[in-house]
C-alpha cells in the first residue's frame, strides 16, 4: 500500500493506477469470497440466507456434523489417496519425460509441444474422453486388456466401487504429467552441462549423477512443483462430475466434490462451507511449508 | 363429457378472458428450463397468450436444468425473482414453504378453467402447501417398462405377454440376458442423484412404503431383487453410475432387452430403434398389489413478489387449458383427464395415461434434496454390498426421521 501512495506521490500515476485496479480485483474476487466462506462455515445458512451478511452464528457447529458424518473419514481417506497418488506419478512420469526431452534428437521440441496439447484442454472434455475409455461394456480399455489377454471378464473401471477412485486418479495422473514435464524441463535446462561432463570425467556414473548432481540442483524446482501440483488436485473437480460423480457410494468421492454436493445438491451450505474450510487450512500448510523451505535455501 | 367440458372451458380462455380489461403495457419475466427452438413450450405458449392479450410482453430467459436451483433462490435473496417460472416438482414444495411463490388459491377460487379437483392426486400434491395452491402442473410425466418384442420372439417368449410382478420382471430379465451377444436383460438407473430415487421410489411405494417409510419388508425385498439383478449381471455394473438417458441409449442400441423409463426418451427412440417395441406398466410386487409410478415435469408457478400477479394468473390459465396439446406438441402427459386428438406413439401413450393415475409424487416435502439423498444413498450401499438391503434402508429411515421430524 505505501508503495502506492508513493507511486501516487511522484506521479506515477498510471501505474498506480494499474496496481490499485489489480488490489481492487484481488479483494473482489479473491478476498472477499475467502473470508465470506470462512464466515459462512460459522453461520447457520439457508438457501434463502446465501446473500445475507446478517446470519445466526453456531459456532463450531457445522463442523461438529461433519465430523460426526459416517462420510467423513472416507471422502478424507480418497483425498489424501487421490492426491498422494496423483503427486506421486505425475511427478515420476514428468520427471522420466522431462529428462528423455533433455536429450537432443530430431523432433524433440516438436514432442514437447505435443505433450503440452494434453494440459490445454479442459478437465471436463478431458473425462469425456476417459469416460468412453473406462466404459464398463464397451469402453476401449477393456477392448485392448481382452484382446491382449490380460482380462477374463470387463473390468468395470468406474462403476466398481474397488477401483473407481483409482480410475479416477489415473485421468488426473494422465492430466497432470504435460505441467509436471514442462516445469521439470526448464528446470534440467539451468543445469550447467559441464558440470556433467567434469563428474563424468572423474568416473561418475548417470544413476551417481542423477542422486548427487540432478536431484540436489532441482530441489527448489521440485518444491515448487510438488507444493503446485497438491493445490491443483485439491481443486480438481471435473474430472468427478464426469467420470463418477463421486460413486458408486461415495467409493470415489473426495473433498472437493462433497463440498459441492453438500451445498449445491443438499442445499446444506453452511456444511460445504466447512469443508472448503478444512481443506484452505491443508492449502495454506502446505503453501507455508514451501515458502519457508525455499526462504532457508536463499539464506544458505 | 367432462372431457368436452374442459375443451370448452379452454376454448373460452383461448377467446380472450374478461380478467384483462386494463390496457396498461406489462412485461412478464419468465424462467424456462425449455430451449426456444424445439419444442420451446413456454416460448410457444407465451407467443399464443401475447395474441389474446397484446398488452402483455413477455421476457423470457432459458436456464439450465442443473442451474436452475442455484438461480432462482440467488434471485429470490436478492429479490430479483421473475413473475412466472417453472419449477422441477420435488422442488415446488421447499419454495412454496418459504413464502417464495404466490398463493394462487384466490385466483382458482374465482376461475372458470381451473378445477383442481380434476388434476391427477400426484402433480396436485407438488403444489399443494399447507392446504393452499402455488403453481398449476404444465404436464407430467412418469415412468413405464420398455422391451423389444424381436427379443421376447428370438427367446421364445410371449411378445404380449411383458413381466407383470417383479418376480416376472427377474425371470425374464434372465432369460433375456445373453452376455455373448453383449446383451443385459434391463436396464434402469441406480446413481447417486435424483434419478436413482425418481426410479426406485415406486417400487417403496407400491409395497406399501413412501418417501417417509422406506424400511418396510417390500421396500427391502425390492432392493434386494435390484441387488440381485447387478450382482447376476441381468443388467450392467454401469447402472450405479448411469442416468437414466445414457441407460435407455442401450436399450435403443439393442445392448438391453428392457429399459425402465419415461415418455421423454420417444422421440429418440423413434429415431434409434430399429426393433419392434412394446410397453407396458411398473412391475409390482405381486399379482393384485397396489400399482405405483414414479411423477416427473413440473409446474408453472408465480412468484410471491410479482407486481402483475393478475396478467401473470391469466398466462398460467391459459398454458392450463393447453393441456390437451402437451402430449403431441411437447411431449408431456396431461395432469388432468383430456382428450388427445390423434396421438403420436398412442399404445405408450395409453400406459402413460394409465399410469398416471398412480404416479405419486416425490415428497412433497420442503427438504425433498435431502431425503432423496438419503434414499440413494441407501440404494447405492446396498448394491455395492457395503451393507445389506435391510441396514441401508434403515440407516435411509433414520436420517430421513431426523429431517421430517425437525
Amino acid at each position: 500500500m505505501s508503495a502506492l501512495f508513493r507511486g501516487l506521490r511522484d506521479g506515477h500515476g498510471f501505474d498506480a493506477l494499474l496496481a490499485l485496479l489489480a488490489l481492487v480485483y484481488l479483494l473482489t474476487f479473491s478476498a472477499f469470497p475467502l473470508v465470506y466462506n470462512i464466515v459462512m462455515s460459522f453461520q447457520e445458512v439457508d438457501m434463502f440466507s446465501m446473500a445475507d451478511l446478517v446470519r445466526p452464528f453456531v459456532g463450531l457447529a457445522n463442523y461438529k456434523t461433519l465430523f460426526a458424518s459416517p462420510d467423513f473419514w472416507p471422502i478424507l481417506r480418497n483425498t489424501a489417496l487421490f492426491v498422494l497418488l496423483s503427486i506421486v506419478f505425475q511427478l515420476a512420469i514428468g520427471f522420466g519425460l522431462a529428462l528423455f526431452m533433455q536429450q537432443d534428437f530430431p523432433g524433440a521440441t516438436y514432442l514437447r509441444g505435443l505433450f503440452l496439447a494434453a494440459w490445454i484442454m479442459p478437465a471436463l472434455v478431458v473425462g469425456a474422453v476417459w469416460k468412453w475409455i473406462f466404459a464398463g461394456d464397451f469402453g476401449v480399455l477393456n477392448y485392448f486388456l481382452q484382446q491382449l489377454g490380460l482380462v477374463g471378464s470387463k473390468v468395470f473401471w468406474l462403476s466398481d466401487p474397488a477401483i473407481s477412485l483409482y480410475s479416477v486418479t489415473i485421468a488426473n495422473i494422465w492430466l497432470g504429467i504435460p505441467f509436471n514435464m514442462i516445469l521439470l524441463s526448464v528446470g534440467l535446462a539451468g543445469i550447467p552441462k559441464d558440470m556433467y561432463e567434469a563428474a563424468a570425467l572423474d568416473g561418475a556414473n548417470a544413476l551417481q549423477r542423477f542422486w548427487h548432481m540432478t536431484l540436489p540442483m532441482m530441489r527448489s524446482t521440485l518444491g515448487a512443483v510438488i507444493s503446485l501440483g497438491i493445490i491443483f488436485t485439491l481443486q480438481q473437480f471435473d474430472l468427478f462430475a464426469s467420470l463418477t460423480q463421486g460413486g458408486p457410494a461415495n467409493a470415489s468421492n473426495v473433498a472437493q466434490y462433497w463440498s459441492w454436493q453438500l451445498s449445491f445438491q443438499t442445499y446444506d451450505i453452511a456444511s460445504g462451507s466447512a469443508v472448503s474450510c478444512l481443506m484452505l487450512g491443508f492449502v495454506i500448510v502446505v503453501a507455508v511449508i514451501y515458502v519457508r523451505s525455499t526462504r532457508h535455501e536463499h539464506r544458505a | 363429457m367432462r372431457n368436452m367440458k374442459l375443451l370448452l372451458a379452454g376454448a373460452l380462455a383461448l377467446a380472450g378472458s374478461t380478467v384483462l380489461a386494463s390496457a396498461e403495457e406489462v412485461t412478464l419475466n419468465v424462467w424456462t428450463i425449455d430451449r426456444e427452438e424445439d419444442p420451446g413450450y413456454m416460448y410457444v405458449m407465451a407467443k399464443e397468450f401475447q395474441k389474446l392479450h397484446p398488452e402483455v410482453k413477455f421476457n423470457i430467459k432459458h436456464v439450465e436444468f442443473a442451474d436452475w436451483a442455484n438461480d432462482i433462490t440467488r434471485a429470490v435473496a436478492t429479490g430479483t425473482a421473475p413473475d412466472v417460472a417453472y419449477v422441477d416438482n420435488p422442488n415446488t414444495p421447499f419454495l412454496s414453504s418459504k413464502g417464495a411463490l404466490l398463493d394462487i388459491s384466490p385466483y382458482i377460487k374465482d376461475s372458470k378453467v381451473v378445477d383442481p379437483s380434476k388434476i391427477f392426486p400426484g402433480p396436485l400434491s407438488t403444489v399443494t402447501w399447507d392446504g393452499k395452491i402455488y403453481g398449476l402442473p404444465r404436464g407430467s410425466n412418469t415412468i413405464a417398462l420398455y422391451y423389444n418384442k424381436d427379443m421376447f420372439k428370438a427367446a421364445g417368449l410371449d411378445p404380449d405377454k411383458p413381466p407383470q410382478t417383479w418376480d416376472e420382471l427377474y425371470e425374464t430379465a434372465k432369460k433375456l440376458t445373453d452376455p455373448s451377444k453383449n446383451v443385459y436383460g434391463l436396464a434402469f438407473s441406480a446413481n447417486a442423484n435424483e434419478e436413482g430415487t425418481f426410479q426406485f421410489l415406486p417400487w417403496i411405494q407400491s409395497s406399501g412404503g413412501n418417501f417417509d417409510k422406506v424400511n418396510g419388508p417390500g421396500a427391502v425385498k425390492a432392493l434386494e431383487l435390484w441387488q440381485k439383478i447387478i450382482d447376476e449381471k441381468l443388467a450392467s455394473p454401469d447402472t450405479l453410475i448411469r442416468g437414466q438417458y445414457d441407460s435407455f441409449a442401450t436399450f435403443n442400441a439393442q445392448n438391453a432387452a428392457m429399459a425402465i423409463s419415461g415418455p421423454w426418451e420417444l422421440p429418440r427412440m423413434s429415431k434409434d430403434a430399429k426393433f419392434d417395441v412394446g410397453i407396458t406398466l411398473l412391475p409390482i410386487p405381486e399379482a393384485g398389489a397396489k400399482r405405483a409410478s414414479a411423477l416427473g415435469e413440473g409446474n408453472n408457478v408465480i412468484f410471491a413478489k410479482t407486481k402483475h400477479p393478475k396478467e401473470a394468473y391469466a398466462y398460467l390459465e391459459y398454458m392450463y387449458s393447453q393441456m390437451p396439446r402437451v402430449w403431441n406438441e411437447f411431449g408431456f402427459v396431461p395432469s388432468y383427464p383430456v382428450e388427445v386428438k390423434d396421438p403420436k406413439w398412442p399404445a405408450e401413450y395409453a400406459v402413460f395415461v394409465e399410469s398416471m393415475k398412480y404416479a405419486a409424487a416425490r415428497g412433497p416435502s420442503p427438504d425433498w434434496a435431502k431425503i432423496s439423498k438419503a434414499i440413494s444413498t441407501a440404494i447405492q450401499q446396498a448394491l455395492t454390498h457395503q451393507t445389506d438391503a435391510q441396514t441401508a434402508l434403515n440407516t435411509a429411515q433414520t436420517t430421513i426421521e431426523g429431517i421430517v421430524n425437525k
